[in-house]
C-alpha cells in the first residue's frame, strides 16, 4: 500500500469520516434556497425535467408546457408544471472565542465544520465559512465555493484557525451576516456562554432566509462540574474575577441554568424553524455525525 | 429575672481577638483561582442563590461565623460567668453532713439511703463551686469529726464523700455546730450547710453565728424498730424481759419479734403496729446464771431502717446481795434480815479488801469498805465537818425528796431525835452541792440526810443516829431499809438491765488501774486502763453487737450495744430546728441556691460549634444531579 492511499486529506478528520460524509447530505427543514440553479428542488415550478403537477391554462401561459395529450382527449387546455432546483448557501459560523479553547471544544466545532462543508460541498452548494475570534478584529473568511475541488481549500482554512478572543457570538452573527448573500442555512458552532441577547443573532439570520442549525458544544467541565470549597472564577474572555463560597453546595442551581440556557437556545431555534441540538466536547465525532445527527434528522 | 454573673470579668479583653481573627481569616481567604470558559452560568447561580435564599450572604461566611462563635465561647468562658445564687455569696462553706442511723434508711424497696441522697446534694454543691470558694466537710452523728479541711480540690471533697458511711448511732447537731464554730475562728464563715433527713434533735443549746442552712433530704420509707430492750428480776432466777417497738408507718404493720439467748430461740409474738403507738412486750426468762440476750424483729412488709432490728441484753449471773451492818445496828440488822436473797455480815467478816454491795455502818472506818451503795448514819463525813456539826437538841423534820428512791413512802413527819444536825453561820445549800452532795431530807437547823455520788459507788449519810431517834419505832425504817436493798440491787445490777446503745460504752465497775481490752463486734480491739475507782468509761462503740471487756485473756463483762432510739427508727423529721434566744431555722427540701458556674455549659457549646465547623469544613461536595 503506498503513502497515497494512506495519507489523510485533513487533520481534522479521517479519511473514512470523509468517505462517509461524502455520500451524505445536510437535511433542511425548510426549502430556503436561491434563485441560482442547484440541486435543491423549489417549492415554485420550473425547468427541470422532474414533473410537478398540472394546471388549467390561463391567458398568457407558454404554449410550450400545454399537455397535448390530455388536450386532445379532454379538448381542454392544461399546463405542465416541472420542479425547479436551486442552489441552497451552506454558512458555517464558528465561535473562535477563548471560551471555546476550552477542553477541545474549538477542535469539536472545527471538526464539525468540516464535517458540514464536505456534505455542503459534495451537495455542490455554495459553502462559506466565517470565524470569529477578537472582537474589532476582521472576522476570518472562507468565501462560498462550491464542488468537491474546493474541499482542500475548506480544510486548510478550518486546519489554520486559531482560537483566543472575546468575539461574542451575537456580533459574530451580525459580522458574518454582513457579507454574506444568499438564502440557505446556518450552521452556528459555539458554547453560547454570552451575556449578549441570543434573540438577536437568530432573528437575524432568520431574516436573512437562513435556516439555523445551532450547537452548542459545552465541556464536560461545563456540563457536569466537580468543584468544591470557596473559589475565585475568572472568566477567560474578560479576565473578570467572580468569588463563590461553597461551590459545591451550588452546583445544583449551576445545572438548573446550564439547563435553562439550553431550553432558552432550543426556543429560539423552534420559533425560527430551526434547529438546536448541545453535545459535549468529548462525544465521539463518529456517533456525532453518524448517529446522533442522523437521527435528529439534521443529516441524510 | 437574674442576670449572670461574671467571675473574672477582667477576661473580656480577651474580646479583642475578634479583630485578629477576622483579619486572619479574610487574609487566609485565599481562594483558588479557577478559569473558566465564561463567567455567564455562575453570575447567574449566585443571582438565583441571593434570591433564592435571604440568608446566602449569612451562610457565605459561615465559617467565619462558626469560628467567631467558638471564639465568643471561649472568650465567655473565661470571663467565669455563673448565675448568683438569691442568698450572697459564700467564701468558705462548711458542710455539715449528717450521718447518723437513720441516714441508712431507703426510700423505696432497692432505692438508694438518705446519706446517699444527701451525697448528691452535696456532690453537685461541690460541682458548682467557683474558683474563690471552699468547702470543708464535716460528718456527724453522736459527735462529729471533720473529713476536709477548707478547700476548692473536687477530687479531695469527693473522695472523702464517697467514703463517708453511715454510723448506727443517734444523730446530735451541737458538735459539728461548735465545730464550725471554732474554724470560724480562722476563716469567716458565714453560711453553713446542714444536710441531713431532719431525724436530729429539734433544740439545741447553742447560740448562731452564722446563718444556718438546713438542707433536708427526702424522707425514708415507712420503717419498724427495737426502741428498748431491759429485764428486771422478778424474783429469785425469774426475769421480766421487756421489748419496745416502734414505727413511722401512717397504716398498721405488723412482723415477729423473736427473742433469742445465747443463740437460742427462747421466744417469740407477732408484732402488730399502730400509727403512733409503741408496742410494749413482756417475756419471762428464767436464768440462774449470766446469758447474753437477742432481740430481732422482722417486719412484714418493706422496712426501710435495718439497724434497729437487732437489740442486744446481758442478764448478769444472779446471786444473793451481800450486806454489811455492824452488830451494834441491831435495828437495822433486824429489818435487813427479813429481806430476801440477802447475804448479811457483821464486822468480824468485814476484812480490809473486801468489797460488798451495800453497807449500813456508823462506824467512820467503815467509809474504807468497797461498796456499790453505802449508808452512814451519826457522824458528818470529814469534807463537810466545816459545814454542820451535830449538837444535841430535838429535831423536826421540815422536809424531805419524796422523789428520792430511798426515801420512797418514806414518811418522816413525826420522826424525833435528840442529835441535831447544825448547819454553820453563813452556810447555804448550794455550799453541799458544790462538794458533791445533794440533801434529801431538811430539818430546821440542818440537813438530816444527804446523798453523794462517788464514782460508780452511791453514798447516803443519815446525820442523827438512828438509835437516837424514833424512827426504827415507826412504819417507815422497814420501808427505809428495803429501798436502800432495793437500790444496792440496781447498784450491782442484780435487780435490772438496762439497755445500752452505741456511741460509747457504758461505765464499768472492774478492778482499779488495770489494763483491759476491749473487743468489739468487728473484732476491731483497744486497750483501755481502768481509773483508780476501778471505772472504765469513754470506750467508743460504734458499732452494733457484742463488745468483749477481757483482762489477760479472760473475759471480766460482756454488753451488748444496740441502736434503740425512737427518734431514729421514728424517721419523723423535725421541721425546724431551735436554737438558743429563740432562733428558729425552718428546713428546706430545696436543694442550697448555689451559684452556678456557666462555664462548662459554654465550653460545650463551644465544642458543638467546633465540631459543627469541622463538619462543615470537611463535608463532601453535593448538588451534582444523577
Amino acid at each position: 500500500m503506498s503513502d497515497e492511499t494512506t495519507k489523510q486529506f485533513t487533520t481534522l478528520l479521517d479519511n473514512s469520516i470523509l468517505s462517509r460524509l461524502e455520500r451524505m447530505r445536510i437535511n433542511p427543514r425548510r426549502r430556503m434556497t436561491n434563485r441560482m440553479h442547484g440541486e435543491h428542488l423549489s417549492g415554485k415550478g420550473g425547468t427541470s425535467i422532474e414533473f410537478s403537477d398540472f394546471r388549467d391554462y390561463v391567458a398568457g401561459d407558454d404554449l410550450r408546457h400545454v399537455d397535448w395529450n390530455i388536450f386532445s382527449r379532454l379538448h381542454r387546455p392544461y399546463v405542465k408544471q416541472f420542479r425547479y432546483e436551486e442552489q441552497m448557501s451552506v454558512v458555517i459560523l464558528l465561535d473562535a472565542s477563548t471560551s471555546m479553547t476550552f477542553d477541545g471544544k474549538f477542535d469539536r466545532a472545527r471538526q464539525l465544520a468540516a464535517a458540514f462543508a464536505l456534505m455542503g460541498l459534495f451537495s455542490l452548494e455554495p459553502v462559506s465559512l466565517y470565524s470569529c475570534s477578537r472582537l474589532g478584529s476582521l472576522p476570518a473568511i472562507c468565501p462560498p465555493c462550491t464542488g468537491r475541488v474546493s474541499r482542500t481549500k475548506v480544510f486548510k482554512f478550518l486546519e489554520e484557525l486559531e482560537g483566543g478572543g472575546d468575539f461574542p457570538i451575537e456580533a459574530a452573527v451580525e459580522t458574518a451576516l454582513r457579507r454574506h448573500r444568499g438564502r440557505g442555512v446556518a450552521i452556528v458552532l459555539s458554547d453560547f456562554l454570552t451575556f449578549g441577547n441570543l434573540g438577536r443573532p437568530f432573528n437575524l439570520l432568520f431574516s436573512a432566509g437562513l435556516e439555523v442549525f445551532a450547537v452548542q458544544i459545552l465541556s464536560p467541565a461545563e456540563r457536569e462540574p466537580e468543584l468544591t470549597g470557596d473559589l475565585r472564577f475568572v472568566d477567560s474572555e474578560s479576565d473578570i474575577s467572580l468569588d463563590i463560597s461553597n461551590v459545591g453546595e451550588l452546583l445544583s442551581i449551576y445545572q438548573e441554568r446550564r439547563l435553562a440556557l439550553e431550553t432558552e437556545l432550543d426556543e429560539h431555534c423552534r420559533r425560527r424553524r430551526g434547529r438546536f441540538l448541545s453535545i459535549s466536547s468529548d462525544d465521539p465525532i463518529e456517533w456525532l455525525l453518524f448517529d446522533l445527527l442522523r437521527r435528529k434528522g439534521w443529516l441524510r | 429575672m437574674r442576670w449572670p454573673g461574671f467571675f473574672s470579668l477582667g477576661s473580656a479583653w480577651l474580646a479583642l481577638l475578634f479583630v485578629p481573627l477576622v483579619i486572619f481569616y479574610f487574609l487566609k481567604l485565599k481562594r483558588p483561582r479557577q478559569r473558566v470558559s465564561s463567567l455567564l452560568l455562575w453570575y447567574q447561580v449566585i443571582n438565583d442563590q441571593r434570591v433564592n435564599s435571604p440568608f446566602q450572604k449569612f451562610k457565605r461566611n459561615l465559617l467565619l461565623l462558626l469560628q467567631l462563635l467558638v471564639l465568643a465561647c471561649l472568650v465567655l468562658a473565661a470571663m467565669q460567668p455563673y448565675f448568683a445564687a438569691a442568698s450572697p455569696h459564700a467564701k468558705y462553706q462548711p458542710v455539715l453532713i449528717d450521718c447518723s442511723a437513720s441516714m441508712a434508711a431507703l426510700d423505696r424497696p432497692g432505692g438508694i439511703t438518705r446519706l446517699e441522697a444527701a451525697k448528691k446534694q452535696v456532690e453537685t454543691l461541690i460541682d458548682n463551686l467557683l474558683p474563690d470558694q471552699q468547702v470543708a466537710l464535716i460528718a456527724f452523728h453522736s459527735t462529729a469529726r471533720r473529713l476536709t479541711d477548707f478547700t476548692d480540690n473536687k477530687r479531695i471533697l469527693k473522695e472523702a464523700l464517697a467514703k463517708l458511711e453511715v454510723a448506727p448511732v443517734r444523730s446530735q447537731t451541737i458538735d459539728a455546730l461548735r465545730m464550725s464554730q471554732a474554724l470560724s475562728r480562722t476563716v469567716p464563715i458565714e453560711r453553713v450547710l446542714l444536710v441531713s433527713d431532719g431525724n436530729v434533735p429539734a433544740e439545741t443549746d447553742f447560740e448562731l453565728p452564722f446563718e444556718l442552712v438546713f438542707e433536708q433530704v427526702p424522707p425514708g420509707g415507712p420503717n419498724m424498730g427495737i426502741t428498748s430492750f431491759n429485764a428486771r428480776r422478778a424474783s429469785g432466777e425469774q426475769w421480766e424481759v421487756f421489748v419496745s417497738v416502734e414505727g413511722s408507718a401512717t397504716a398498721e404493720s405488723t412482723g415477729k419479734l423473736e427473742l433469742f439467748r445465747d443463740g437460742s430461740l427462747v421466744g417469740s409474738e407477732p408484732v402488730l403496729l399502730v400509727p403512733g403507738r409503741t408496742k410494749r412486750l413482756v417475756f419471762r426468762l428464767e436464768t440462774g446464771t449470766a446469758a447474753a440476750l437477742e432481740a430481732r424483729l422482722t417486719p412484714d412488709g418493706f422496712d426501710s431502717l435495718a439497724l434497729d432490728n437487732i437489740a442486744y441484753l446481758q442478764i448478769p449471773k444472779g446471786r444473793p446481795l451481800s450486806v454489811y451492818a455492824p452488830s451494834t445496828l441491831a435495828a437495822f440488822r433486824r429489818a435487813l434480815q427479813v429481806q430476801k436473797g440477802i447475804d448479811l455480815v457483821d464486822e468480824t467478816k468485814a476484812l480490809p479488801g473486801t468489797s460488798f454491795d451495800l453497807i449500813v455502818s456508823d462506824r467512820p472506818e467503815d467509809m474504807k469498805l468497797e461498796s456499790q451503795a453505802a449508808l452512814f448514819i451519826g457522824f458528818v463525813p470529814k469534807d463537810l465537818e466545816k459545814l454542820v456539826s451535830i449538837a444535841k437538841g430535838s429535831i423536826d423534820v421540815v422536809d424531805w425528796d419524796r422523789g428520792s428512791p430511798l426515801l420512797q413512802h418514806v414518811l418522816l413527819s413525826d420522826v424525833t431525835a435528840v442529835d441535831q444536825p447544825k448547819i454553820a453561820d453563813g452556810v447555804r445549800d448550794g455550799d453541799f452541792e458544790r462538794l458533791g452532795y445533794s440533801i434529801l431530807a431538811f430539818g430546821r437547823t440542818g440537813p438530816l440526810l444527804l446523798e453523794k455520788r462517788l464514782g460508780a459507788r452511791l453514798e447516803y449519810y443519815f446525820l442523827p443516829h438512828t438509835d437516837h431517834s424514833t424512827l426504827p419505832y415507826r412504819v417507815a425504817f422497814p420501808i427505809l431499809a428495803a429501798n436502800l436493798v432495793e437500790i444496792s440491787r440496781v447498784q450491782s445490777g442484780l435487780s435490772e438491765v438496762r439497755e445500752s446503745r452505741t456511741g460509747v460504752l457504758p461505765q464499768l465497775q472492774l478492778k482499779p488501774k488495770t489494763a483491759y481490752r476491749v473487743t468489739g463486734p468487728a473484732g476491731a480491739s483497744v486497750d483501755v486502763t481502768s481509773s483508780e475507782t476501778g471505772l472504765l468509761n469513754g470506750v467508743a462503740a460504734p458499732a452494733l453487737g457484742q463488745y468483749r471487756v477481757t483482762e489477760g485473756g479472760t473475759e471480766v463483762a460482756r454488753i451488748g450495744v444496740s441502736l434503740l432510739d425512737s427518734m431514729e427508727t421514728s424517721l419523723v423529721p423535725v421541721r425546724q430546728l431551735q436554737f438558743r434566744e429563740n432562733l428558729q431555722v425552718a428546713a428546706t427540701s430545696a436543694v442550697l441556691d448555689a451559684d452556678r458556674p456557666l462555664w462548662p455549659l459554654i465550653l460545650l457549646i463551644g465544642l458543638g460549634f467546633l465540631l459543627v465547623e469541622w463538619w462543615y469544613f470537611q463535608r463532601r461536595p453535593g448538588g451534582v444531579p444523577t
